[in-house]
């Protein structure tokens, strides 16, 4: 192994990494259904049924880039959702204007953001 | 329609801290500030009460104070500038080389693309003027040289480093004969780099350049490990931090040629001829370890440097061999530091104000409120009663070391597993995207510097944006806040109380407690010190009487710099609840010399002095606790006076909705809980988003959750100890949150009084 190359030595590992996302998507795909989006709606918080946990497991341990959050933008009164950069130094952005009066409607609003990311692909 | 473009965080502020967190009426305490966008400002001292917004709770609550600070102040903008550096004080220009010279230094490059960073480096940055050796813009080792009519030069070696990846790097230049050679060799042994032997690193590599003849000499400063931005000045700006270890470096007055090089990386002294420095950063290292930032010349001429921003000393050099990895014992190899382009040890801004603590003044929580042009900030401190003095039967033990730790915590925004630790979407607040865009404020000892490696040091001497009254971040009210909720709770019952810091504590030891009939923890004291366990436990064992309140303490070793109060380090060892993991050989503190890690693991489990330990963790939702046989005890009959034998304790609450949350301790015989401790109370009924933890996780499988797991509980347990002492543990984070529940009426609030007012009476527990 040339040090010149060490640059260009790819994460191969990325390669399996794509095959599971792709798995692990398809099965939770099967997993939403009406209930489920209802479940959650009741409450974010707190244990659930084992489909919506398994939902909730993948969505939660995604990458920071371009993942949602829940900031506060007035203490107990409004909330908003934006976009993580994922890389320090860099900025968050508002997904949209959307704002919401309580914690938990802007926790199932995130929820159903990555619901539709997960039915694209 | 997305209005992306749409600013987070407001353009103005105000920020601030503290040159002592602890001061005593009769002594003084400095206010540093700097404002953004904010010409003017209004300074008052406040003391809090409480501080979460939460309206089914209390609301804010702080009585202003008359004091000399009221009044207003021009605003300021103050930089912070992190990056950890040596500087070499050289007043007599010994190195300021005109003719031949060489530099040679081990170094292991941790982010070796990142851009141009400095190793060993006499250069000015704004002239290009001088020499240096350092990585460049395309992650390869490279010579500049400079002199003072602009003329400039510079030689590299093709190829790029491995990163983690010792290497040995030298260069020199002889204006004699014009040539210049910078070569760079792969010196890796079984343990010593991220990569083995077979990965076969590299052989050496030399680049020789005929570049004519330069005079170098210049006005710089010299530095190690980045390079200077322009002339010395009363403080050396330095920039172009290098990520990394550095170890051994070395200047000759002469030029060495490439077989000499190759010598130097075999570990073979060449001819000692012209040389002008060798540094040996395992020199300071003692039986104390190594708190110092001074750097020794072994040259003999004299050069010493200091370290600037804590680098992380004690760290494994080139030479490690895994056999030994206590450095004390083996210092030879241990001669690395390791550099980070965010360490920050001090943001060294200049004193906007200070006050002279008036005598008489009540030991509480304090702040510095800073209000203008419609920002508002409040740095917090503590005022603990006249040294060698109690005004009250109760001290509240503010654990400032846990704050000191959790400081500017960032791992709800940066971490992808963040969220599953939350068990939910991290509620932020504009604080914590401040931070994510700001990383000059410096790191949390949660965090992962630049180049993934774990922050050992946290520094006070800083804004500190989540120790603040109403701080809400992802993980629900931490810390300070959360403390406030006991604070409150003390107030609005009119108990008398003074307050004493984690700091003051391992200062004084146990004078500091003696004087108290109660200590009352806050809801989270995972951090201590030696020096805080062992003043601790002789005073329970002495007759007196702990109050803990929260979960998950008395957990992490942490060691206080011995000559810097502000300072703390960490070494995150091979178990418990981490965020990261020390690298192999690298366990022990450089500022005690002690091993790191959980203090279960030093013989210290939390169940020795206070019954519980820390059990399991989840941000979600907080659960009650069951009342169990114990609890009907007649000895313990005080404890539940006006609580119904069914009642569930703390079905209510601020914090996750009970009492019993966040993080949860569990009584455990095996781990040291007192034989004759009652164990009270047991919570129930958690979510699998708390886990068991993974200290007690043997072997892997599945069903760990709260769900499925026994162990992910909180007990409440009672003890008496020698003397008339004794100890009452409710072992969860979020039990302060359910006091003011119903007007400060209800049962965690009840028990929570019982205890305090038996524990209070001069009559000794039996």
């Amino acid at each position: 192994m040339a040090e010149s190359q060490s640059a260009s030595h790819a994460d191969k590992s990325l390669e399996v990494l794509a095959h599971w996302n792709g798995r692990m998507r398809e099965k939770l795909r099967h997993l939403v259904t009406d209930e489920l989006i209802a479940e959650h709606a009741r409450d974010p918080l707190g244990q659930h049924s084992d489909a919506l946990e398994r939902v909730l497991n993948y969505l939660r341990r995604a990458p920071q880039p371009g993942k949602y959050a829940v900031l506060c933008t007035d203490p107990y009164r409004e909330y908003r959702i934006v976009v993580l950069a994922g890389a320090r130094g860099q900025s968050a952005r508002f997904l949209d204007e959307r704002r919401f009066s309580t914690e938990k409607e802007a926790l199932h609003a995130v929820f159903l953001e990555r619901l539709k990311e997960l039915r694209r692909g | 329609m997305a209005d992306t473009k749409e600013s987070i965080i407001p353009a103005k502020r105000i920020d601030g801290y503290t040159d002592r967190i602890s001061v005593a009426p009769g002594e003084r305490i400095r206010f540093m500030v700097s404002c953004q966008g904010v010409a003017r400002y209004r300074a008052d001292i406040v003391r809090l009460i409480h501080g979460d917004l939460n309206p089914a709770g209390p609301g804010f609550k702080e009585a202003e104070i008359a004091s000399t600070v009221s009044g207003e102040y021009p605003g300021r903008n103050q930089p912070v500038r992190p990056g950890s550096h040596i500087e070499i004080d050289d007043a007599r220009a010994m190195l300021n080389l005109s003719g031949a010279f060489s530099l040679h230094a081990f170094i292991m490059p941790t982010t070796p693309q990142a851009g141009r960073q400095g190793i060993v480096t006499r250069w000015r940055r704004d002239r290009a003027a001088g020499y240096a050796l350092v990585l460049d813009e395309s992650g390869r080792l490279a010579l500049w040289l400079g002199d003072a009519s602009g003329k400039s030069e510079k030689v590299a070696v093709e190829g790029g480093f491995i990163p983690w990846t010792w290497y040995s790097v030298g260069a020199s230049y002889d204006p004699q004969t014009g040539i210049a050679i910078v070569a760079r060799q792969a010196v890796v042994n079984s343990a010593n780099s991220l990569i083995g032997r077979v990965a076969a690193p590299g052989q050496s590599a030399v680049a020789q350049k005929p570049l004519g003849r330069l005079e170098v000499s210049a006005d710089a400063p010299f530095v190690i490990a980045g390079y200077a931005a322009g002339g010395p000045g009363a403080r050396t700006v330095v920039e172009a931090h290098f990520n990394g270890k550095i170890e051994a470096p070395r200047v000759y007055s002469r030029a060495l040629d490439a077989s000499e090089f190759e010598a130097l990386a075999r570990g073979v002294e060449p001819d000692p001829r012209g040389l002008a420095a060798r540094w040996d950063f395992a020199a300071e290292i003692g039986a104390n370890g190594v708190p110092t930032d001074v750097i020794s010349d072994r040259s003999g001429n004299g050069l010493n440097g200091r370290c600037v921003n804590m680098p992380a000393r004690a760290m494994t050099g080139h030479g490690w061999t895994a056999r030994e990895e206590n450095y004390v014992h083996a210092p030879a190899q241990y001669g690395a530091i390791h550099f980070h382009d965010d360490d920050l040890e001090d943001a060294g801004w200049d004193a906007d104000f200070e006050w002279a603590v008036p005598a008489g003044t009540k030991s509480d929580v304090y702040a510095v409120r800073l209000r203008g042009e419609g920002v508002e900030r409040r740095v917090p401190f503590f005022i603990r009663p006249p040294r060698g003095t109690a005004s009250a039967r109760v001290a509240f033990l503010a654990p400032t070391a846990s704050y000191m730790a959790y400081a500017n915590f960032r791992i709800s925004v940066e971490a992808d597993v963040g969220q599953a630790i939350l068990g939910q979407t991290p509620v932020l607040n504009p604080d914590d995207l401040y931070l994510a865009e700001h990383p000059e404020y410096g790191l949390s000892l949660y965090d992962l510097h630049s180049d993934m490696s774990g922050v050992c040091y946290s520094s006070r001497l800083r804004p500190i944006l989540n120790m603040a009254p109403s701080f809400l971040g992802a993980n629900g009210l931490w810390g300070l806040p959360a403390d406030l909720d006991l604070v409150d709770w003390l107030n609005a019952r009119g108990y008398q109380y003074d307050v004493v810091t984690d700091e003051d504590l391992h200062r004084e030891g146990l004078a500091l407690l003696r004087p108290y009939k109660v200590i009352v923890t806050g809801t989270h004291p995972e951090y201590w010190s030696g020096a805080m366990l062992d003043a601790m436990e002789e005073y329970l064992a002495t007759g007196g009487r702990l109050m803990y309140l929260g979960g998950n303490g008395f957990y992490w070793v942490t060691t206080y710099h011995p000559e810097k109060p502000h300072l703390i380090e960490v070494r995150r060892g091979e178990s418990g609840s981490r965020a990261w993991q020390a690298r192999p050989g690298e366990y022990y503190h450089s500022t005690t010399g002690e091993r790191g890690g959980l203090w279960r693991n030093r013989g210290r489990a939390p169940q020795k002095l206070v019954g519980v330990g820390f059990s399991a963790q989840g941000f979600d939702e907080s659960s009650y606790y069951r009342r169990m046989s114990d609890s009907f005890d007649e000895r313990v009959r005080f404890i539940f006076e006006g609580v119904g034998r069914d009642e569930l304790v703390g079905n209510f609450g601020l914090v996750g909705g009970g009492a019993a949350g966040s993080e949860i301790d569990r009584y455990d015989l095996t781990l040291g809980t007192p034989p004759g401790a009652m164990l009270l109370a047991a919570s129930e009924g958690h979510s699998d988003n708390y886990p068991h933890v993974v200290e007690e996780i043997m072997f892997m499988y599945p069903g760990v959750g709260g769900t499925q797991d026994p162990a992910v509980r909180a007990d409440m347990v009672y003890f008496t100890t020698p003397g008339g002492g004794a100890v009452f543990s409710t072992g969860s984070i979020s039990w302060c949150g359910s006091l003011s529940h119903n007007n400060y009426e209800n049962n965690v609030s009840r028990i929570t009084a019982n205890v305090l007012e038996r524990f209070m009476s001069d009559q000794p527990m039996k």
